[in-house]
């Protein structure tokens, strides 16, 4: 009504014209309200929030993927830190094994375990000739100390583990008389006598049998001896107790 | 009288058939663009009601505006402040403007015609 007023008025130009114009920024209006609408409906679908709220969350995400970059470095230097105990850990388990290996060691040499290997038996026994008439009865019976002389040849041939009537010879094992009995670790002992030796058989009979040798001696006196070399021996653990009443380890209080 | 009706509808049309994603960055300045055609269409129907309406203050009014108001919001980016807040503000008090001078123009045309 109006618009028909002034084109007539003012002929055709603005009157034709505006209409275009705004027909044109409608046209953009409506353009960019619907892709600005359907933009923010798409997240709201995607994210389930609203945009206004998204700088808030890129904050936090920036702060989630901060702490996250600290947490990864933190799990590779624990997973470091883990593979330096495992390394321990193992390097414990060979200390372990070593120390294992050594207490074996340890026990075969104090001889509380049964060991079995190569080596001889030596039986003694007393003279079977009866003493003449005046002789020293002494003379025809088998003394400690010549067991004993046995035992240190074997030894110093290189007997690993000696045993005596089934008494492991140990470190502590004294060989003694009381009487007309033989003692070994306190135990009495009576003829034959075996002694049994782990090493090398034939150079313990070799040691044995050297001239001016323990053996060639009792032999010499008609005492019955015979070493025989064995594929193996079994020298049986020590029974006995190891007691330390005055002595203790240097160094230790 | 029909043409911007039309032209709205288009426009409508074209929205929903040609569907632009507009990037998050950039959603800023799209509502800007929008306040400022509908700040635009107001002051243009409020001229024409007045009879003083002018194509090419019409046009360049819009023109100006949004893209100093796009001006705005960049800064605000670079500075790290919204102050494309206040374009926002500025267009929505000129919106509240128009509309009550379009409804007293549209309020005293009626009293006259009605007479």
């Amino acid at each position: 009504m109006h618009s028909e007023e002034r084109s007539g008025r003012t002929p055709t130009l603005a009157a034709a014209r505006w209409p275009a114009a705004l027909a044109l920024v409608l046209a953009l209006a409506g353009y960019l309200v619907v892709a600005q609408v359907r933009t923010e409906w798409q997240i709201r679908r995607a994210l389930r929030i609203p945009s206004t709220q998204l700088e808030e969350l890129a904050f936090l995400l920036r702060d989630q993927e901060r702490g996250r970059a600290a947490l990864e470095s933190q799990v590779t230097e624990l997973r470091g830190r883990l593979a330096a105990y495992e390394k321990a850990a193992a390097e414990g388990r060979t200390a372990a094994a070593k120390m294992s290996r050594d207490l074996q060691e340890l026990r075969a040499l104090a001889g509380i375990t049964a060991l079995v290997g190569p080596g001889i038996t030596v039986e003694l026994n007393d003279s079977t000739r009866l003493p003449r008439a005046g002789e020293d009865p002494n003379k025809t019976i088998l003394h400690y100390s010549d067991i004993q002389g046995v035992v240190a040849e074997l030894w110093a041939a290189g007997a690993e583990a000696i045993s005596l009537n089934g008494e492991r010879v140990v470190g502590t094992t004294g060989i003694s008389c009381v009487g007309t009995t033989i003692l070994a670790n306190t135990k009495r002992l009576a003829p034959p006598f075996l002694i049994e030796a782990v090493g090398e058989p034939k150079q313990l009979v070799q040691a044995l049998r050297r001239p001016g040798g323990a053996i060639e001696l009792l032999t010499a006196f008609g005492f019955p001896v015979k070493v025989a070399p064995r594929e193996l021996v079994e020298v049986p653990a020590y029974r006995g107790t190891f007691q330390f009443e005055y002595a203790s380890v240097e160094g230790k209080e | 009288m029909w043409l911007p009706i039309i032209g709205l509808v288009l426009g409508v049309a074209l929205g929903f058939l040609f569907s632009v994603e507009i990037p998050l960055g950039y959603v800023k300045y799209t509502a800007i663009a929008i306040l400022a055609a509908i700040d635009t269409t107001l002051g243009g129907l409020r001229a024409q009601l007045e009879d003083r309406f002018d194509l090419m203050i019409f046009l360049t009014g819009f023109v100006v505006n949004a893209s100093f108001a796009a001006l705005l919001a960049g800064i605000g980016d670079l500075l790290g402040l919204d102050i494309y807040l206040g374009a926002v503000i500025a267009f929505s008090i000129r919106i509240f403007d128009n509309i009550g001078f379009i409804r007293r123009d549209l309020i005293a045309r009626h009293m006259k015609g009605g007479r």
